[in-house]
């Protein structure tokens, strides 16, 4: 809740940018990475990431008027009484702006407000895009600065505890491709029980469609599964699901940048594709 | 050029400076122009994207005051962005003054602008330079990013006017005292185009194609 001085007299002020007032908001996700930050490690993400300057970039930074006109895009900063740190144009000048003129020599304390306005007070909606006159991607710089914060691990808790979950697992919920079978299998019985020879194929090579669910299903909403399968069964589909990982479309990955892993989910949902010879990949999420 | 024969500060601004600043603004321009589409083709993701159709889409709506949601929610800043923009493109075109001194260098001219209408759009240039600048100073969400050069690049752009009016109206300062200021100015904004943030007259086209094919791309409006 953006509520600013509701419950506490203490607030954190920017060192940087004295508009910028905030509730503390303790997350071992930055508190505790950023202890194991140094200069050397914070200059070379900054330079991997904005070192050398694309067309993407340049045209963002070189465009921008400073016209503030996408600040009544964004919903944080309509809901948190226009506050002028909460616009998109604002969040790029106090972490991209920053971070390029001071050639990434910034130090941990830096990060870690970098970190918090990328990746708690911005959902990287694409609203801004579409109130600016010039149609910049600010979407992008954040992202670009959600990156530098991934590199040095300097990440909200719950965010990189879900991104670690498809790093290990290649789903959001921690199912083992086991549990995952287990799954699909379990919820056949169930709704078998109602429906004579109905079949919730696993790995049917040829099928026309192969369905994936949304990511948490398998764990928290089973029941979508055998309800999938009733609706294939009535349509007349000729639908599978995958045997093995990938088979959750989503990717709490790309929240984080964590480009290996985004790329290791879209490669296992077109390798299964392929090996399955399917004509359409159905999406739920 | 009559400088070589009468050397006078008049001649330099109105001779060899009018060269230097055409061949800086339109050959810088084109350079800028250049490197960034060099730039664009070695990012492999965005040419594939691109829709022409998208990009011409998205450039009229916004390039039309109130066509666009945002034009429509800001009516007051909508009015004056486009007033101040046509005013500021056209009076230079079709001013009788400038008209006069191109016909004396290449013996060609066409067609003017009325005296008073000028006067109005020069006046409107005037007015939107100062609602501008209250706007850096008094709105918040605008206060936050600007830094001085957005002052600077904003004076850069009043003066030429400014100074053309007082010239034309013979106020302030001696007529050929003020015309020569207003040419240095004028060549001044001309020379800045493409060093500043005043390229922003091209890079609109540019971000406009990208922005527009890639809503295309999703399905969707860039609104």
């Amino acid at each position: 809740m953006a509520v600013k001085g509701a419950n506490s007299s203490e607030k954190i002020i920017s060192r940087e940018f004295k508009e910028y007032v905030r509730d503390p908001n303790p997350d071992p996700g930055l508190d505790e990475a950023i202890k194991y930050l140094t200069p050397e490690k914070i200059e070379k993400a900054v330079n991997s990431v904005i070192g050398n300057i694309t067309a993407r970039i340049k045209a963002v930074m070189d465009t921008c008027i400073h016209c503030g006109l996408c600040s009544e895009a964004c919903q944080w900063y309509l809901s948190n009484d226009k506050d002028p740190t909460y616009a998109p144009v604002a969040k790029m000048r106090m972490t991209m702006w920053e971070l390029m003129k001071r050639d990434g020599k910034v130090d941990a304390e830096f990060i870690k407000q970098c970190a918090r306005i990328v990746f708690t007070e911005c959902n990287i909606c694409h609203r801004c895009s579409m109130y600016c006159p010039y149609g910049l991607d600010i979407t992008f710089i954040i992202g670009l600065v959600r990156r530098i914060c991934f590199l040095l691990a300097v990440i909200p808790q719950r965010q990189i505890d879900q991104a670690e979950a498809h790093m290990a697992t290649l789903n959001q919920v921690w199912l083992s491709q086991n549990d995952w079978i287990d799954s699909v299998q379990w919820q056949e019985e169930e709704v078998g029980a109602d429906y004579k020879d109905l079949q919730i194929p696993i790995d049917k090579e040829g099928a026309e469609v192969m369905w994936l669910p949304l990511g948490a299903e398998p764990k928290t909403g089973p029941y979508h599964i055998e309800r999938t399968a009733k609706i294939m069964m009535v349509a007349g589909v000729n639908w599978t699901v995958p045997g093995r990982d990938t088979w959750d479309s989503s990717s709490m990955s790309m929240f984080v940048r964590d480009f290996v892993t985004m790329q290791r989910i879209v490669r296992g949902l077109y390798d299964n594709a392929a090996r399955l010879r399917i004509k359409t990949m159905m999406l739920t999420e | 050029m009559d400088f070589f024969k009468d050397p006078t500060l008049y001649n330099l601004v109105r001779g060899p400076f009018v060269y230097l600043a055409f061949i800086v603004f339109i050959g810088g321009s084109i350079y800028r122009i250049k490197t960034f589409l060099d730039l664009v083709k070695k990012d492999k993701t965005i040419m594939p994207f691109i829709s022409l159709k998208s990009a011409l889409r998205s450039i009229l709506h916004w390039a039309i005051p109130f066509y666009t949601v945002n034009w429509r929610r800001r009516p007051v800043v909508t009015i004056v962005t486009f007033l101040f923009h046509i005013c500021l493109v056209f009076t230079p075109i079709f001013l009788l003054s400038h008209n006069i001194l191109w016909r004396e260098s290449w013996g060609i001219s066409w067609w003017s602008l009325p005296e008073w209408i000028a006067d109005i759009m020069t006046l409107i240039v005037i007015f939107s330079c100062v609602f501008f600048f209250l706007r850096r100073v008094f709105a918040p969400e605008v206060k936050f990013v600007t830094f001085d050069s957005d002052y600077l690049i904003l004076l850069l752009s009043l003066m030429p006017f400014l100074t053309g009016f007082l010239a034309y109206h013979q106020m302030l300062l001696p007529h050929k005292t003020m015309v020569i200021i207003h040419i240095l100015f004028g060549e001044l904004m001309l020379i800045a185009i493409p060093f500043t943030r005043l390229f922003h007259m091209f890079y609109f086209f540019l971000t406009r194609t990208f922005m527009g094919s890639q809503f295309a791309h999703w399905g969707t409006r860039d609104w």
